[in-house]
């Protein structure tokens, strides 16, 4: 082994891999702009705004819009209290943040032109990518 | 072969990236593209093979008379 790395962080870099991985989770309505308005479940419009948007017509009956915030470290998660609690079993960012990096992991590959070989165990996925 | 190993833990969305069989700096164009799709790791630490070097001898030929 010649290098490690580890990576958690809650911001999405890739705009193009990012719709990919909400689109793996069932997100497919995406509004895209700049400065976007978000509402609540009641119609209230919150004081965020986000380039991505999905309407909580395409989340749930008592959710709110779903947002992600463009900033230098990428695409930031803006999901209300409620939503984190109750989308997707209250997994909806780790289920997110996996289908993102399943996502890299293929475009990396495809980038060292390399072969794979995948094994699940449990809840680990490892991925071997030969180049 | 050069190897890079991607371990995803579904419960919690950490993902390790260890990339072996690469010898010296020449694996940070790896670690790039991790870095661009990926963002900064929370951790990064580079391993003794990291810090080997490629073994490079120059040649030397020996000049032609004039």
């Amino acid at each position: 082994m010649s290098k490690y790395l580890s990576f958690q962080a809650d911001a999405f870099t890739d705009r193009r891999l990012l719709l990919a991985a909400l689109t793996d989770l069932g997100y497919r309505d995406v509004e895209q702009g700049e400065a976007l308005a978000l509402y609540g479940y009641q119609g209230d419009r919150r004081p965020e705004t986000a380039e991505l948007v999905i309407r909580r017509g395409h989340v749930g009956r008592l959710s709110n819009d779903l947002g992600f915030k463009r900033t230098a470290e990428g695409y930031v998660p803006v999901v209300s209290e409620y939503d984190q609690r109750t989308l997707l079993g209250g997994r909806f960012l780790v289920r997110l943040r996996t289908a993102y990096s399943e996502q890299a992991v293929e475009e990396i590959r495809r980038r060292l032109a390399g072969t794979v070989q995948r094994t699940v165990e449990g809840d680990v996925v490892r991925i071997r990518v030969r180049f | 072969m050069r190897e890079v190993e991607f371990v995803l833990d579904r419960e919690t969305g950490r993902l390790e990236v260890r990339i072996r069989g690469i010898l010296g700096p020449a694996c940070d164009d790896v670690a790039r593209h991790a870095r661009e799709l990926l963002g900064v790791p929370v951790r990064e630490a580079p391993t003794a093979e990291y810090r080997l070097r490629p073994a490079v001898r120059p040649r030397v030929r020996p000049r032609g008379g004039a």
